[in-house]
């Protein structure tokens, strides 16, 4: 079930975003999709027809310098300046509270949000990301971070290669329409910021401790969903999520990958659902 | 012994039984109707005392290479008159659904245990020939002349009856006591996965009366529609997942088979019953037979529960074992080598399925020979009909895969090609 999807714009953080959504329009309280690397509004669609659906007011953008966004000159590629971009687009939207749906490097940005406007953090759903604690970067991003290999990788990588490289790690293989969008989307721009915003962070766990220390005690309301199968993001880290969402609904997808709002779509899209109908049901039993 | 007609030495009395089974479960009632039916006189000891009693921790699924055991035991008439389902196979895998043409697949059999154990204990207890001696327990083995020669009972009000017979037979499972007090040669293999399941009503899967399994490597999950409009749904995760399992069994069970690809109805069934759960099941291969002795079901191989494997197996060892030792427990021929017989058979029918079950009982993920297979069988009807051969256990991998391999190099580089 999904309701129909508006594409259109949105003027945030000095910049034009791509942005899609759907349901009411004028709710303050929305379920608000930050995509990771690669990723765009686009990888959003589906769950964001399924959450307004379900009469939620749900939105989704693309970061600056990813899908069809350009960053504005001087922006900081690192989770804080795209945190920061995620507020103002926020209060571009009218959006007073949030339930975050996060995926990879949606997870750190989205949770920089949370801890500057952890008032306004009504729920979260962690999708092959969340807090990392030891993590240490995946082979990939090893490449990114190192300095002329980084560049020179990027330089090299051509449709046929990124489409091989990143389906020899899926276990099920991604749609070919979903890899291709990816591709497409993986211009000079992404790449360039890809390497910034790994190269800002070396410490992808650090963040850890303060997040825990800080979201632990409101236990907010959090589903996770992580691809069994997950080559980037193991998804050992999965249960350790409870560590910041003490009573997190842990989902591991078997024969899923990083994206399994890729390869089961319908096993999250009904994950969020009733994810959201329960955090609904709570908020009217609280009053 | 030399110039006998009987390799049994006669010491004193005639033994009372021409044999003494253990175990009241699947392939000792089996081995007992057998027996008895050839005109033997047969004891059967059960330390449960309740007729009724059934074994809990089977996905009860019979896979169709144990079918014909239980027709020529007579039974698949009443099996059905129970409301037993018969069942194809549906395998998921990523490279598709593994289904082999309709007309060629095996038909499995499910019939809870609650329903088929007792149905076949009193099938034996009403067969002449068989004694039934529940609540009875075995305290140690009786020997002569370096041959096993019956058992020494015991029930809880402390009597001890000595059971003197030609032949012993441990039918008691995966754990036998038999096998232990016998000192069999034993091979262990470790295994890597563990069994939680239970009874569902109110909401069948997409292929019921079918069967389907996941085989999402390195999780399986399988779905079994039974009599009494329930099914059968099972997880089989790597140890890893084993905590959420014992935090809440019933929640892990629904929210596992519930998160797998196309997944079966289970949040919209209830449960009925309890879910109930098995961690170790180390896989066990012991040599079958000892001088005096034989081992029948699980006491003889008890592999991964995985396949299905384990009742279905039990009804036809309990065959072989009964073909084999039948006529030289009357009389004609010798009983080492009926036993000798029977350990060649079950060798020849179950060592290689035990093989590849065994290496792949650690929890491993698929080979990438086994991925080849896989993929084929999903790709091509032919491939998928092999594999249900194999699956079903109606051919052996010996036969089948110098056919199979070849097969799925062919489908996959024609499949590649393709693209």
């Amino acid at each position: 079930m999904s309701a129909a999807v508006e594409r259109s714009s949105l003027l945030a953080g000095g910049t034009r975003a791509r942005l899609v959504q759907a349901g009411p329009a004028d709710a303050t309280e929305a379920v608000v999709f930050v995509h990771g690397n690669p990723g765009s509004a686009d990888d959003w669609v589906r769950l964001v027809g399924a959450a307004g659906a379900a009469g939620h007011r749900a939105v989704a953008f693309d970061l600056p310098d990813f899908g069809e966004t350009i960053a504005p000159d001087g922006f900081e590629h690192t989770p804080f300046g795209y945190a920061e971009f995620v507020a103002e687009a926020l209060d571009e939207l009218g959006i007073e509270r949030a339930q975050l749906v996060l995926h990879d490097f949606g997870g750190p940005i989205g949770l920089v949000w949370a801890m500057a406007h952890p008032d306004a953090l009504a729920g979260i759903v962690l999708i092959d990301t969340g807090v990392l604690p030891g993590y240490t970067w995946h082979r990939l991003a090893r490449i990114w971070r190192t300095p002329v290999l980084g560049e020179l990788f990027q330089a090299i990588t051509n449709r046929r290669g990124y489409r091989f490289a990143l389906n020899r790690n899926e276990p099920r293989g991604l749609p070919r329409e979903f890899v291709e969008t990816m591709y497409d989307h993986y211009d000079r721009r992404t790449r360039r910021a890809v390497l910034k915003l790994y190269r800002a962070t070396p410490d992808p766990g650090g963040m850890s401790e303060n997040l825990i220390g800080l979201l632990a005690p409101r236990d907010v309301p959090a589903l996770v969903v992580w691809g069994e199968d997950d080559a980037y993001l193991p998804s050992s880290y999965a249960h350790e999520q409870k560590q910041a969402f003490p009573s997190a609904d842990v989902h591991v997808l078997p024969a899923s990958g990083h994206w399994p709002f890729a390869d089961a779509p319908e096993t999250v899209e009904r994950l969020l659902v009733e994810f959201l109908a329960r955090v609904g049901a709570r908020a009217a039993e609280a009053g | 012994m030399p110039g006998s007609d009987s390799p049994f030495p006669i010491i004193g009395d005639r033994p009372a039984y021409d044999a003494v089974v253990v175990g009241a479960s699947l392939a000792g009632c089996a081995t007992a109707i057998h027996l008895a039916r050839a005109g033997r006189r047969v004891a059967v000891v059960e330390k449960k005392p309740d007729p009724g009693a059934f074994k809990r921790t089977c996905s009860h699924f019979i896979q169709a290479g144990g079918v014909p055991a239980i027709e020529r035991l007579g039974l698949l008439e009443a099996c059905e008159a129970a409301g037993a389902l018969r069942s194809r196979m549906h395998a998921w895998t990523r490279w598709g659904w593994i289904e082999a043409p309709p007309e060629e697949a095996g038909l499995g059999l499910n019939l809870r245990r609650e329903v088929l154990d007792p149905l076949l204990r009193s099938t034996a207890a009403e067969t002449p020939g068989v004694e039934m001696m529940l609540g009875w327990g075995v305290e140690r083995l009786l020997r002569e002349e370096g041959e096993f020669a019956g058992v020494v009972a015991r029930n809880p009000g402390g009597e001890e009856r000595e059971l003197r017979a030609r032949l012993t037979v441990g039918a008691d499972g995966r754990d036998s006591r038999i096998a232990e007090l016998s000192e069999v040669p034993v091979k262990t293999f470790p295994h890597g996965r563990f069994a939680y399941g239970a009874y569902f009503e109110g909401a069948d899967p997409a292929f019921a009366p079918d069967a389907t399994i996941w085989m999402m490597d390195p999780q399986w999950a399988a779905a079994f529609p039974t009599d009494g409009g329930l099914t059968f749904y099972a997880a089989m995760p790597t140890m890893e997942r084993l905590p959420e399992f014992k935090r809440d069994p019933a929640r892990a069970l629904v929210d596992f088979l519930g998160d797998v690809p196309e997944a079966p109805p289970i949040r919209e069934a209830r449960l009925v019953g309890s879910v109930t759960g098995k961690v170790d099941m180390t896989n066990r291969m012991r040599k079958p037979v000892a001088p005096g002795l034989a081992l029948v079901g699980d006491a003889a191989l008890a592999t991964d529960p995985l396949f299905g494997v384990g009742c279905g197996w039990a009804f036809q060892s309990a065959e072989w074992l009964a073909e084999a030792v039948a006529p030289a427990l009357g009389g004609e021929g010798r009983l080492d080598e009926g036993l000798e017989r029977y350990r060649r058979r079950h060798r020849k029918e179950l060592a290689g399925h035990a093989f590849f079950i065994h290496d792949y009982a650690g929890g491993r993920r698929f080979s990438p020979v086994e991925r080849l297979m896989f993929a084929a069988a999903a790709r091509d009807a032919k491939a998928a009909g092999m594999f249900d051969l194999l699956g079903t256990r109606r051919s052996r991998p010996q036969r089948l895969l110098p056919r199979l391999l070849p097969r799925a190099v062919a489908v996959n580089t024609r499949h590649a090609l393709a693209r």
